[in-house]
């Protein structure tokens, strides 16, 4: 019983590290960056500052749970950012002109799946869309960015209860995501199709469906995440922010998975983001250079993904071991009182 | 002999051509309710080609097919799975992240009752009942359902798939079911269990077509063997009416066709 008790190490290595390494450093800066790190305002800094960065990594997560590597985010974040500001300016409604920068940002997801299922590469498509939507972002600007509106302050800077409004945007985006993937047929379909396609064709589901699903789930969480920058920033900028994809995939990295689809968990994703947060937050505090910030997370990032390598080949390794070990029978040695029994039927 | 309605699955003067190559080559064949067929032959011999002529994978160039006495065309997977056929592939296509209940029902989730089910919410405590049931009618011995599938073992990994199969053919009435190598790569234990699930499907009048290169496991499931030798059918035969022998003789080209096939 050893070899379980490794392997389930492993497994729950895999299923918590996150989480055991976000309280470790929490508890390690803390020490570090004392009296300033461990405090509640710095602690609500941190979250404010991870606000955008965690949608962000919701709308990569989204992609690459359904099995593909969705590159234009910041592309269609930065075209929802300056629709949503023109828009503004031109005097629309504000649920008006989130309804149609969101829109705008579906449209993109489903234009990344319609070449995607007609078998061209998804890394190739959604680099060619990211180019496509922060090239005709800046035309929308024709070139700067955006500014002069108002009335954005409820979702960005405003406190609830003591907590940036930012906060309970990120809140809802996970916790209706969370719902969606285990607790609902759409989810778990969802995961299905990232996982095994050819599992859930053949089940007699459409996989195509949520391969589509994928892509606009994670352009509507991009555009989520342009609407909110926006707000924030009170400023509709057609630059893409790609740094956002980087610190998103590392998230995802962090949080235990391989980016071959079909696994994945949103709060573990969130941890991921926050573990980030911390990092940049206490190379704030010790006065070190932010690009620092910009080496660690594209260590972490291939650290995370090596770890979850090595983790996943040790389990399989394991798995295998379990198997039976016995040889395959001579032939010539079938079960003969067996074999009368069945033949009598069809003759 | 029996009459074409007789037949589950009946197929006349089946040949398939790729370019200039003739894979199959005016095959008759046909299976009973309740019956299991072993699809015999050395590599390249045409059984795998055959079976998916049967799954609709494949289109035959001449020759016709029949279910239940109705004459089908297939045009793909889904049309053949519509007749009431099913097939267990060997790359299995599992979803390995999720667990047993989650692959075994995958396409016929059970929802949850009133609002929340119309929202699509999953009943996974029903769920899991439901694929204990399953598991436990078709003899699949699992460690827990609650397990991800990547990790179970190679046999119990076929288990699932098996059963994912088996519980969707049982649901048609007089369902087909195709085995492409269940038992290739897998222990004593678990070959045993591959065996007694293809026996519980031809009590509950499942026609069952086996492809295999494991004798021992044709020899103790089939009723009758099928031995195709380069894309012709040389041997079609009464389990109970030959032995081992004579079916490598065939195999092998050793020995010669059978008549009237």
């Amino acid at each position: 019983m050893r070899k379980l008790d490794s392997l389930s190490l492993l497994i729950f290595a895999r299923s918590w590290g996150i989480v055991i390494l976000f309280a470790l450093l929490w508890g390690a800066f803390s020490i570090w960056g004392f009296p300033i790190f461990g405090t509640f305002t710095n602690f609500s800094v941190i979250l404010q500052g991870a606000s955008i960065s965690t949608i962000f990594a919701a709308s990569i997560a989204m992609g690459v749970f359904s099995g593909a590597l969705d590159l234009s985010v910041p592309g269609t974040a930065a075209l929802a950012s300056v629709i949503l500001a023109k828009c503004l300016l031109s005097g629309v409604n504000v649920w008006a002109a989130f309804a149609i920068a969101l829109a705008v940002s579906v449209v993109v997801g489903l234009i990344n799946s319609f070449f995607t299922l007609r078998g061209l590469n998804p890394l190739a498509v959604t680099i060619g869309t990211l180019s496509i939507t922060s090239g005709t972002a800046a035309l929308i600007t024709t070139g700067p960015p955006l500014y002069g509106f108002t009335g954005l302050d409820f979702i960005a800077t405003n406190r609830y209860f003591g907590l940036p409004a930012m906060f309970y945007v990120v809140m809802i985006v996970y916790i209706i995501g969370t719902v969606f993937l285990t607790q609902t047929r759409g989810g778990a379909r969802f995961l299905a199709a990232g996982g095994n396609a050819e599992a859930l064709r053949r089940s007699g589901v459409n996989a195509n469906l949520y391969k589509v699903l994928g892509f606009v789930l994670s352009g509507l969480l991009a555009g989520v995440a342009g609407i909110v920058t926006t707000a924030y920033t009170t400023q509709g900028n057609p630059a893409a922010a790609t740094d956002s994809l980087f610190t998103g995939l590392t998230a995802v990295a962090l949080s235990g998975i391989s980016l071959a689809g079909g696994r994945g968990s949103l709060p573990k994703v969130l941890v991921g983001s926050l573990v980030i947060a911390q990092i940049t937050s206490i190379l704030n505090i010790k006065n070190i250079e932010p690009f620092w910030g910009i080496v660690i997370t594209g260590a972490l990032l291939i650290g995370a993904l090596y770890l979850e390598l090595t983790i996943q080949k040790q389990v399989s390794k394991r798995v295998v071991q379990t198997k039976s070990k016995t040889p395959p029978p001579a032939p010539n040695t079938p079960s003969a009182a067996l074999n009368a029994a069945t033949t009598q039927k069809g003759a | 002999m029996a009459n074409q309605a007789e037949y589950a699955l009946d197929m006349q003067g089946i040949d398939l051509y790729y370019g200039y190559v003739r894979a199959l080559s005016e095959i008759n064949l046909n299976v009973r309710p309740g019956e299991c067929i072993a699809l015999l032959g050395d590599n390249g011999a045409g059984k795998s080609t055959l079976l998916k002529v049967i799954s609709g994978a494949h289109r035959p160039t001449n020759g016709t097919i029949k279910v239940h006495g109705r004459e089908v065309e297939f045009h793909s997977p889904r049309d053949s799975a519509n007749a009431g056929i099913e097939m267990v592939y060997q790359d299995l296509a599992l979803v390995d992240a999720q667990d047993t209940a989650t692959n075994l029902l995958l396409g016929r989730e059970i929802l949850r009752k009133g609002i929340l089910g119309m929202m699509g919410f999953l009943d996974r405590k029903a769920m899991k009942e439901e694929a204990k049931r399953e598991v436990a009618n078709l003899g699949v011995k699992i460690d827990t359902l609650t397990r991800p599938v990547e990790m179970l073992s190679g046999g119990q990994r076929q288990g699932v798939a098996l059963a994912r199969s088996a519980v969707r053919v049982s649901k048609k009435a007089e369902g087909i079911l195709l085995l492409d190598e269940p038992t290739a790569a897998l222990g004593y234990e678990q070959k045993v269990m591959v065996e007694q699930m293809i026996k519980r499907m031809t009590a509950n009048n499942i026609a069952v077509v086996l492809v295999t290169h494991d004798l021992p496991l044709a020899f103790s499931t089939a009723n009758r063997m099928v031995v195709l030798n380069r894309s012709r059918k040389v041997a079609d035969v009464e389990t109970a009416k030959t032995n081992n022998d004579e079916i490598v003789g065939w195999i092998t080209g050793a020995r010669p066709a059978m008549e009237n096939l």
